[in-house]
């Protein structure tokens, strides 16, 4: 059948039905094309390893530094010395295995509207740990809300995959959103840095930069995936409505008009690219997830736009 | 200003109980419907926009409030029925007479009316509209008779409706008629008015009852229609020739009522066919009589039609047909008892219409006598029959005895015609005055029977009627005078069979439009039913063996009855115009009656009611409307 079923053997170990419906065959089989593509799209520019330069264990040789006292001996070039008379410790590449973090904001505002955008969301968390999977990363996925709600342990291999689908199908949404509190919480946990794939609406009353900016403070490579459902833009409402906020349920007594929706649609607009501003100025890699977008497009755009694959 | 309708404290309680309520449902609370959002901090400068402006709204929602108690004002007081205390005296009580005889059908109009009548209909629509609101108005139909064609009403579309109904008529007008009707509709109404809409071809407002006297009441005239030039058919008739009923002449006039000199094509026609087509020039005002002599033919219907030609105009079409119909011939069996008399053979040959047959006394006594009812005419000459004959009878030179209808008295010597009864049918067209008797008998008429002729010594011409048969008895044998030499001879055997069989040679050829008809027919039906010229049927009474109905359309009529033995009898006659009068269509500036000239229409204002609570319901609606816009575009809420 394919790369999946030589993997994985039968595929009737998608158990549940909705796990079939959210990640049947051919959500499958567009992983393995997936993983295929990235390494088209990286291949010649960095193998499957990632490499860190680092002076050690390695066997490749990477670059010489002055030597410093408390410097090991072993790695100093005697052959430059005798040239130069300059004391110079070799270099080397240490092979090295990478941690990318999930983190999927599982909070009530991700099921508004049918749960587009937490399927999506699971979709494409999914597709991307099937990627690092494949590439023998250290993959591990945490569902946060105000807090770490969940996670999935540290996991390797892409035989691992039925481990995250398993995990996302249990994923519910519940709970307001504090990504500042819940991602101080996942700092605290893992001590190892590495890639921080934040997959989330960013409705955050708190403000969405507080939860990045942890990220960054604690020198995470933040990757954010900002799912989008343009139709909240957009909402059809008329006449004197009470808005109550799915999450915290706040309310405000508002009389739509046409003039009320023109103004709601600036402003969700400038949030957006309040977002988009904001990731840019940081040097954070972001990509915006419109649920209306195919997700496979999504991930192509993802591994293009640069920042998940090293 | 006074209020007509619920007075004024009634009308400040329903307003105050109804201002509570609506304020009372300004109060509540609106409830709101509650919508899920993904997060409320995007709403949050979104509302804080609004709040900013809250003063303003809470001022917008007080507008609103103010609209609604004004719209509830408004129509409390239209409620009150509010009028202008001057208006309330103003009310003016009008009849309207629409002229719809034959010269309102003139085509002298401008689009989109097509005839003067149209365009009467439209200035009567004018001023419909124009009434004040306690103006009431009747509208009636004037022409041969007048009609009402609504109740006195203030209700425009009402009235509206009553001015459709009027319809064209080719009659003449009634208006002495229509004044009485007017002025017997406006008594003891306020403020009365007579609004004639005409071209003023009515004539005088003067019948046999005198001249018309309007009195007090006003009388308007708004004046339809401008020109002048219409050539009319003004005359026509048709007769059989009395001797030779295939025969027939038709005499003709057409008249030039106009100023100018016409040129026309004149044609008659017979079922139809064309007889005969002819091109006159009729001076301004001329009269050209035209007489068709000597026509034969099967036709029985004649119609003449005249058109104008290129550079003449005719402005009125409904006077350039006329029609008319050749009486019917019928055969008529005629028994003649005689023993020989060739004047008598010979009389009876110039008709060929008439089935004679001869027989001897002897015969008649023998069988003729039983079977008489079979003949429409029976002719003793010189006979006395024992039993008078079931049908019309010539007695010619009676003996006394036997059932001779009047008594035969002694011989007297060369009566004359000393006395003549110029007027009875059977002596019409003959000059009996001079005619030569040598011997004849006295006739002793009866009561009811009539001495058409009489010497000094007595009656020697009697006719009248026994047992429903008619009798003429002539008291002298024709051959012992010279009778036979004259043309009288056959006129006078002609003219008592013709009255015998009701085949009057003074048949009228056509009716008159707005006369009333009085048609024999047949039968003892109470009504009968009559087809008018466009096809369309109707059921008239009949009275004294006539029908009797008031015609207004010319062309061909036909009548249907029934009977006596069951069978279907079909009269029919021709109805014309025919009236120099109506023809004459140059309009009248201005209409006198009574001495007074009727004055123009004043106070009539399309578009202004002075009906308050029109205007104010209008208002309320306007304001209802403002109310909706504002509301659902959100600018007073």
């Amino acid at each position: 059948m394919g790369l999946l079923d030589a993997v994985f053997g039968k595929k009737g170990q998608l158990a549940s039905a909705a796990e079939e419906e959210l990640f049947d065959d051919d959500f499958q089989r567009k992983l393995e094309y997936l993983a295929l593509v990235s390494r088209r799209v990286f291949a010649g520019r960095m193998r499957a390893e990632r490499r860190t330069k680092k002076s050690g264990s390695g066997i490749e040789f990477a670059d010489h530094r002055e030597y410093q006292p408390g410097d090991d001996f072993r790695y100093l070039d005697w052959n430059v010395y005798q040239k130069m008379d300059r004391l110079l410790v070799r270099l080397f590449e240490e092979e090295e295995d990478l941690a990318i973090y999930f983190i999927i904001d599982a909070s009530a505002s991700m099921a508004f509207g049918d749960k587009k955008k937490l399927k999506y969301a699971k979709k494409v968390c999914a597709a991307l740990a099937y990627v690092g999977l494949a590439n023998l990363d250290r993959v591990s996925i945490v569902s946060t809300a105000d807090r770490v709600m969940d996670r999935m342990p540290t996991t390797r291999g892409k035989a691992r995959i039925f481990k995250v689908f398993r995990f996302l199908k249990e994923l519910e949404p519940e709970g307001t959103t504090n990504l500042g509190d819940a991602l101080k919480a996942f700092v605290a946990q893992n001590k190892r840095r590495g890639l921080a794939v934040l997959i989330s609406d960013l409705y955050d009353p708190e403000g969405f930069e507080r939860g990045i900016n942890v990220l960054r403070y604690n020198k995470f490579d933040p990757f954010v995936v900002h799912v989008v459902d343009r139709t909240e833009g957009q909402p059809k409402l008329n006449g004197d409505v009470l808005l109550y906020d799915c999450e915290t349920g706040e309310d405000r007594e508002v009389t739509v008009t046409p003039g009320v929706l023109r103004k709601y649609a600036e402003v969700y607009d400038h949030y957006l690219s309040s977002i988009d501003q904001f990731c840019v100025t940081r040097q954070v890699p972001h990509i915006q997830a419109d649920v209306s977008t195919d997700f496979d497009e999504l991930i192509l755009r993802v591994f293009r736009r640069g920042g998940f694959l090293r | 200003m006074i209020f007509s309708g619920l007075p004024l404290a009634q009308l400040l309680a329903i307003f105050g109980v109804a201002a509570l309520a609506v304020t009372t449902l300004y109060i509540l609370k609106l409830r709101r419907r509650t919508v899920s959002i993904p997060f409320i901090k995007l709403w949050e400068k979104v509302v804080k926009d609004k709040e900013a402006t809250s003063l303003f709204s809470k001022l917008k929602r007080l507008l609103s409030l103010l609209l609604q108690l004004a719209l509830l004002a408004l129509l409390v007081i239209a409620l009150g029925d509010p009028r202008a205390a001057a208006s309330i005296i103003k009310g003016r009580t009008l009849v309207v007479l629409v002229d719809a005889s034959a010269s309102m059908q003139a085509t002298d109009v401008s689009a989109p009316a097509k005839t003067r009548l149209d365009a009467a209909k439209d200035e009567v629509k004018k001023v419909v509209r124009g009434m004040g609101g306690s103006d009431r108005m009747l509208v009636a139909q004037m022409d041969s008779s007048i009609t009402a064609l609504g109740p006195m009403s203030g209700d425009t579309s009402e009235l509206e409706r009553a001015v459709e109904k009027v319809t064209p008529t080719e009659a003449r007008a009634d208006f002495p008629r229509a004044l009485r009707f007017a002025i017997d509709a406006l008594r003891n109404a306020d403020n009365p008015e007579i609004v004639v809409v005409s071209d003023g071809s009515l004539g005088p407002a003067e019948d046999a009852q005198g001249v018309v006297h309007t009195g007090d009441i006003k009388l308007t005239y708004v004046p339809i229609g401008q020109a002048k030039r219409n050539v009319a058919i003004t005359q026509f008739s048709v007769r059989r020739y009395p001797l030779d009923k295939n025969r027939y002449e038709v005499m003709l006039e057409v008249t030039n009522t106009g100023p100018e000199q016409e040129d026309i094509e004149l044609g008659l026609y017979g079922d139809g066919a064309l007889v005969d087509l002819s091109k006159l020039r009729l001076r301004p005002g001329e009269r050209l009589p035209r007489f068709y002599p000597n026509l034969s033919g099967a036709s029985r219907s004649l119609e003449a039609k005249l058109q104008p030609l290129k550079d003449s105009r005719d402005e009125l079409p409904a006077d350039n047909r006329a029609f008319a119909l050749l009486p019917e011939r019928r055969r008529a069996k005629v028994l003649v008892v005689t023993g020989g008399n060739t004047y008598l053979e010979a009389a009876l040959l110039l008709d060929e219409y008439l089935d004679v047959t001869l027989g001897s006394p002897r015969d008649y006594v023998d069988k003729l006598a039983a079977q008489t009812q079979k003949y429409d005419v029976v002719i003793f000459d010189g006979v006395t029959p024992a039993q008078p004959p079931r049908a019309h009878a010539i007695y010619l030179d009676p003996r006394p005895g036997g059932a001779v209808p009047v008594k035969v008295e002694a011989e007297i010597k060369a009566p004359g015609f000393d006395k003549i009864e110029r007027k009875h049918p059977i002596v019409r067209w003959t000059a009996l005055d001079d005619v030569n008797v040598a011997a004849g008998r006295k006739l002793v008429p009866e009561a009811g029977d009539k001495a058409v002729g009489a010497s000094q010594e007595g009656a020697i011409l009697v006719a009248g009627t026994r047992g429903g048969f008619k009798f003429m008895a002539l008291g002298f044998d024709v051959r012992r005078s010279d009778l036979p030499l004259r043309v009288a001879w056959p006129l006078l055997l002609l003219n008592s069979i013709n009255w015998f069989t009701d085949e009057d040679a003074q048949y009228l050829s056509s009716f008159r439009t707005g006369d009333v008809w009085r048609v024999p027919v047949g039968g003892q039906a109470s009504q009968v039913k009559l087809e008018k010229p466009g096809g369309a049927s109707e059921l008239v009474p009949v009275h004294e063996g006539r029908a009797v109905y008031l015609g207004q359309r010319s062309g061909f009529y036909k009548l249907e009855t029934q009977t006596p033995g069951g069978e279907p009898q079909t009269v029919q006659f021709a109805a014309n115009l025919l009236d120099e009068a109506e023809s004459a269509i140059g309009p009248s500036p201005e209409l006198v009656v009574d001495g007074k000239k009727a004055g123009t229409l004043q106070g009539f204002q399309i578009g202004v009611r002075r009906e308050i609570w029109i205007y104010l319901l209008l208002a309320a609606a306007i304001l209802t409307a403002i109310e909706w816009a504002t509301y659902h575009r959100r600018v007073t809420v």
